[in-house]
């Protein structure tokens, strides 16, 4: 216990001062978050409707009017002078514009009706017909208390949370899963260095078993798996309001399988080659075609059918699936226990082999 | 009981013998010196005496226990310094020592250990940031840490300089000081000479004198050695002819006499020369050391 604890801490220091790693560690999530936010986003974001007002009536029914649309909390109103908010409209900066002119209380006094005008921008027209729609509702409700007519309907709206999905929701348990991946699999190279500076070696002629050094690395990137799913889920959140929606023990459970996973295969990947070099670019060499080809950057569905075999054999294809319903609870393209059953399995196979090929020295 | 008994080990690499036949014994509390030039199978000895690597052949009990059988049972009772182990490079000395301190059942302090091998200024210094005689120190307070009965240490002084060297030596001085066996390997002659209580002089895999230093220099010379250069006469046959001269070696251009009465030689290689036209203009006398009695007994010098 001792040992483990000593080697750990070793393990930590070793990599908390290697300050280039440090940096790439701790960036990564943020640049790439950030990067495929600016990139991705805009679509389905929330739309504020922004109504202009100009009421020139002074009277009972022009602020009547105005309270009926202030009430509104969906819109965002803008009251000025006919001129100003016309203007605004032709600048794009409204949706409608509600004219109220002045003369509306002498034109209702003589019993005929009153012209209210609306205008609205046709580019954003089936925004605009909604609007006016409502402007309409809330111009007749205006009327009947004025009249005084019996209410035939009571229209009762009923509030149902819909969770706006948008790319980021896609993105972000994808970036996760890429980032376990990368974790896991260069992680390995840490192993490497020690088994090239003959540390292992050095360690071999202790009595610490040489499995504990494993053991202790596994232990610490398990640890910054945690982390960095930690923090690339704050990101996404402060960053661009996305929620985790699924319950957390699931999310931390797919985190660390999927790290392990990872880890796994990075063992496996590293007994094949001797130097730094060449075991770095074996694993760029996996990683590279895994990137693109698990969906974590487009959904399965629109790869080319070609694809579909190697897509459904890569482990990073399902850990991102699985990611995507526990997390922003997307729909499963395999199924929840498909993934992590085959996430399981490739585990278990990648750990016999790497334990079968292991190259201590 | 001795600390270390060997028989007859044997260590193959393919056609390579590292390890052909060694046997002896180490009592406990000895310096114990394996000398021989590079690639006479110093290092496979000191391997698979600490359990590091198999062996082909032969019995090995290090404290009573054989490494084969029980390899963490003896690696928990020496300390081993090893001649290409490299440290954490971004972890202080003190930080490596505790993590090997971490690894034995007992161990020494690590501000005692620091201070033994004089690292004291160093010891927050990150080893990727030593010198190679600083790092050579570290990689013998590794050794030292473990607290163990014995010390394995594989040419702890090459590379160093003199000075650190004799710093060094004092160090091993002192373990032995504490009741402790060493085990030393060395291609040193004085290293040998002066430090060991008894050395194994080694070859090609095998053993070929075993003695201390003075007791093998004696067995081998009562003679002291005259040396000088002449090219004229490194393939002169009589040379061995003169009065006194028991054994004639020729190192390039460098003649050695060993000689058991040496005026009388002297006087005699001075007419001689003379007569050959080639004078010996420069010589020195000296008594003969461990390399003398690797040159008598293999015909070459240690270090090439
Ligand atoms: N792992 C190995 N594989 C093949 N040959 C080796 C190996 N280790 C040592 N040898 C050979 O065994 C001989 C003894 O080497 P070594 O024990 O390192 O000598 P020393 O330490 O005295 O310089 C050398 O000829 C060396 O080339
Ligand atoms: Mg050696």
């Amino acid at each position: 216990m001792k040992m483990l604890w000593q080697l750990i801490t070793a393990n930590v220091k070793d990599m908390m001062r290697d300050r280039m790693s440090m940096f790439w560690f701790l960036a990564f999530p943020i640049v790439f978050i950030l990067l495929f936010g600016a990139v991705f986003s805009g679509n389905g974001a929330d739309q504020s409707y922004s109504i202009g007002l100009a009421v020139e009536d002074k009277g009972p029914v022009g602020s009547g009017i105005r309270k009926a649309f202030e009430s509104v909390p969906s819109f965002e109103l803008h009251q000025g002078s006919k001129e100003t908010e016309l203007a605004a409209l032709k600048q794009g900066k409204r949706i409608l514009v509600v004219e109220v002119p002045g003369k509306v209380q002498a034109t209702i006094a003589t019993g005929k009706p009153a012209e209210i005008s609306i205008y609205y921008d046709p580019g954003r027209a089936a925004t605009a017909q909604a609007l006016i729609s409502a402007a309409r509702e809330i111009l007749s409700e205006v009327e009947r208390r004025a009249t005084g007519a019996p209410r035939l309907f009571i229209a009762k709206p009923i509030k149902v949370e819909v969770k706006q999905l948008k790319n980021i929701d896609y993105l972000l348990p994808g970036i996760l899963a890429m980032a376990l991946m990368q974790l896991g699999l260069f992680g390995a190279l840490g192993f490497v260095s020690l088994r090239e500076r003959k540390i292992i070696r050095r360690l071999g002629a202790t009595p610490v078993p040489k499995s504990l050094v494993l053991w202790s690395e596994i232990l610490v990137r398990l640890a910054m798996a945690v982390v960095q799913a930690v923090s690339i889920v704050l990101i996404g959140h402060l960053a661009y309001g996305v929620t985790v929606v699924g319950n957390w023990p699931a999310v931390l459970g797919l985190v660390l399988l999927g790290a392990l996973v990872f880890i796994s295969l990075g063992y496996f990947l590293i007994s094949f080659t001797k130097t730094s070099e060449s075991a770095q670019g074996l694993i760029q060499l996996v990683q590279f075609p895994m990137m693109f080809l698990s969906g974590i950057f487009f959904p399965i569905e629109i790869m080319p059918r070609f694809l579909k075999p190697v897509i459904r054999a890569i482990p990073l294809s399902y850990l991102g699936d699985a990611l995507r319903n526990v997390m922003v609870g997307l729909p499963t393209a395999f199924g929840i226990w498909t993934d992590v059953a085959i996430l399981g399995g490739w585990l278990l196979v990648t750990a016999i082999l790497a334990v079968r090929l292991f190259r201590w020295e | 009981m001795d600390s270390i008994t060997v028989s007859d080990l044997r260590k193959y690499y393919g056609q390579v013998k590292a390890v052909d036949g060694l046997s002896f014994s180490v009592p406990q509390g000895e310096i114990f010196g394996m000398l021989g030039p590079n690639g006479a199978g110093k290092t496979t000895t000191v391997e698979t005496i600490v359990g590091l690597i198999g062996r082909d052949g032969g019995d090995v009990a290090v404290m009573g226990i054989d490494p084969a059988q029980d390899p963490v049972g003896v690696k928990a009772r020496i300390g081993v310094q090893l001649q290409t182990a490299a440290m954490f490079p971004r972890l202080a000395v003190r930080e490596v020592i505790r993590l090997y301190a971490s690894f034995y059942p007992k161990n020494v302090d690590e501000d005692e250990v620091i201070a033994l091998v004089g690292l004291q200024e160093k010891a927050n210094v990150q080893t990727r940031n030593l010198s190679g005689g600083q790092l050579q120190r570290l990689s013998v307070a590794l050794a030292i840490v473990s607290d163990g009965d014995i010390i394995f240490l594989d040419e702890p002084t090459t590379g160093l300089d003199p000075q650190a060297r004799r710093g060094l030596w004092d160090v091993i001085n002192r373990m032995r000081g504490r009741g402790k066996t060493i085990f030393l390997t060395t291609h040193y002659m004085d290293e040998a000479e002066k430090l060991c209580d008894r050395v194994a002089v080694v070859d090609r895999g095998k053993i070929i004198a075993l003695d201390s230093p003075q007791a093998l220099i004696n067995e081998n010379f009562q003679e002291k050695a005259i040396e000088f250069n002449q090219p004229a006469l490194t393939a002169d046959r009589n040379l061995s002819g003169l009065p006194g001269v028991t054994m004639v070696q020729v190192e390039d251009d460098l003649i050695i006499l060993y000689s058991s009465e040496v005026p009388k030689t002297i006087a005699a290689l001075m007419e001689y020369s003379q007569k050959a036209g080639a004078t010996v203009d420069d010589l020195t006398v000296r008594t003969a050391t461990l390399e003398d009695v690797f040159l008598k007994l293999t015909g070459r010098r240690i270090r090439e």
